[in-house]
């Protein structure tokens, strides 16, 4: 089974994607509204997540889901970053765990709002 | 004019209950006959300690008319008669005990009798009175588990037996062993604060309000949550209901009390359902968002018989009920609510639908099922009429979206339903309720009062 992890786009995150040439794997629900991204994630880098994140699961289509924002948070960085969907940004992520498990203790209390007008 | 027209309903129980003195002289002089004076405690969970209730919320509900025709704290042979029939001692139906209840502690330093005439404060101001008729004794445990029913009794719609991870139960089985019965009399109105001021329409104010925007019709929707598209079409599309023509207003009424963690905050609940008229999906015209004080005892068809009851006396002609309308878990049948509304449910004392026994209620159920997107139709569809796949949406994948400080698109949340999310979200630091905001809540409530 291939595993992946899905990562949302809002049109914020659809500027700073523009020009990593990740545009042509956009996929699509909602009648096009909802755009998302597909990480691939290895065999060994499931476990590796499931193992580090308790409330992690893998649902029925393979998608790793249920993990701390402060991942997801990331997750959309490194592939900004690396410019790529493969297996190297999951690896990203997890070479910052310990940032990420520090954040994600404070999730039950604190997370950062999003910067829009209100 | 048309035979078929329908007409708002009386209140239940034929009057709406009022009992708040609003002259303060004459306030003052009653708090001056009271015997002792009590300051109203939140109800703790009896393991945990955390708030689950405060009966402020329901002298409120009963004196403002909502839960019209109770007038206060029951006694025992009505508690008695809720929990076998469902019916008061004055025959109308009615899904739930209400007490005033105290510890024995409390009982004994206050040293009250029958007949005497007990003073309430809030937040250390005086609030209301309490008349005794009756003082006697309960057992919280057996009142949790008489209140919800279980497998033997009720059958029909109750599969597992309750237990501590059902909030409603908690609320009963942490009340104090000593019950205060009589009626209660506000005598310091207290203020709403901002943002709910606006949205308090108790029930006289609300049939005004219906009146003066020639609603004949008002269908009611329920609330616990920050709309979605898909409640926005539940609305939209349940209001097509009504008699000769679809229902003139759409009364949205959220319950606000105690809250749960990972709820919407009920600021943001109100406001996030006033951006759907504001912003023009629904006309203002035509839609009203309000508010009832009341801590959800998650009690599914009894539940949605006590939103029928709130609703009828705010001047609803019509409900909209969804599947596991106000339930928590699988303790009762997912459509336990539509089958009391269609059928009945004889155990509960409803061999027939509440509708349909004598001194039952008069607004009308509307049972819906959901909303989905369908990408062929390219609209919202409704589940029992569109043939094709549709995108569901769960509640849980639109949370994580949220959390993660994604907007969802349009056609899953109103961007100006975002805002409201967000504008919350920074003033609490967190777009849902966490413990901070439900121990705080639980210390400030939504009203403040003035001295006497
Ligand atoms: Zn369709």
């Amino acid at each position: 089974m291939a595993y992946f992890m899905v990562v949302l786009l809002d049109d914020s995150r659809m500027e700073k994607i523009k020009g990593t040439g990740l545009e042509e794997h956009i996929k699509y629900m909602f009648g096009g509204e909802l755009r998302l991204l597909e990480v691939e994630v290895s065999e060994d880098l499931k476990n590796k997540i499931l193992a580090e994140f308790e409330t992690a699961r893998v649902d029925s289509r393979g998608a790793i889901t249920d993990v701390p924002v402060a991942f997801m948070r990331e997750l959309f960085n490194q592939v900004v970053e690396k410019k790529s969907l493969g297996p190297e940004v999951v690896e990203g992520v997890l070479a910052k765990i310990g940032e990420i498990k520090e954040m994600a203790a404070k999730e039950s209390e604190y997370l950062p709002p999003p910067e829009i007008e209100v | 004019m048309s035979s078929l027209l329908i007409e708002r309903p009386l209140p239940h129980g034929g009057r709406l209950v009022e009992r708040v003195i609003e002259d303060k002289r004459v306030a003052r002089k009653i708090w001056k006959s009271c015997n002792a004076v009590y300051e109203i405690k939140p109800t703790l969970h009896y393991e945990t300690g955390v708030p689950v209730r405060n009966v402020y919320r329901e002298i409120m509900s009963i004196c403002y008319g909502f839960f019209s025709p109770v007038e206060g704290s029951m006694k025992q042979a009505e508690v008695e008669r809720v929990l076998k029939e469902r019916r008061l001692l004055n025959e109308w139906i009615f899904p739930y005990p209400l007490i005033f209840d105290i510890s024995k502690d409390d009982l004994n330093k206050l040293g009250v009798e029958v007949g005497d005439r007990l003073g309430l404060t809030l937040k250390g101001k005086p609030f209301a009175i309490l008349d005794i008729e009756e003082i006697y004794e309960i057992d919280p445990e057996e009142l949790a588990y008489k209140t919800f029913g279980d497998p033997e009794t009720n059958p029909e719609v109750v599969q597992q037996k309750f237990d501590k991870k059902h909030p409603g139960w908690v609320i009963y089985r942490s009340h104090q062993p000593y019950v205060l019965a009589g009626k209660y009399t506000i005598i310091n109105p207290p203020k709403l604060k901002p943002p709910f001021d606006r949205f308090w329409f108790p029930p006289r104010k609300s049939r005004e309000e219906f009146e003066k925007r020639g609603w004949r019709t008002v269908i009611n929707h329920q609330t616990r949550n920050v709309p979605h598209v898909g409640h926005e079409f539940l609305m939209k599309c349940a209001a097509f209901t009504g008699d000769v023509e679809p229902c003139h207003g759409i009364l949205v009424n959220a319950v606000i009390g105690v809250k749960r963690r990972g709820d919407y905050p009920d600021e943001a609940i109100v406001e996030a359902h006033e951006a759907v008229n504001k912003y023009g999906y629904i006309k203002p015209e035509r839609h009203l968002v309000s508010i009832v004080l009341w801590d959800m005892r998650y009690g599914n068809p009894l539940e949605s018989l006590l939103h029928g009851i709130i609703r009828q006396n705010m001047g609803c002609t019509h409900h909209m009920f969804g599947r596991d309308h106000a339930a928590v878990g699988e303790y009762y049948d997912k459509f336990a609510t539509q089958i009391l509304w269609t059928k009945g449910i004889p155990s509960f004392g409803f061999p027939a639908p509440p509708t349909d026994v004598p001194y039952g209620l008069k607004i009308r159920p509307q049972n819906m099922r959901e909303f989905s997107y369908c990408p062929t139709c390219k609209e919202m569809a409704y589940s029992e009429t569109c043939g094709h796949k549709r995108e569901k949406l769960s509640g849980s994948f639109l949370r994580g979206m949220v959390a993660e400080g994604v907007q969802p698109p349009s056609i899953i949340m109103r961007p100006e339903v975002y805002k409201v999310v967000v504008k919350w979200w920074k003033h609490f630091g967190y777009p849902f309720c966490n413990e901070k905001y439900v121990i705080n809540k639980e210390k400030e409530l939504e009203v403040d009062l003035e001295d006497l």
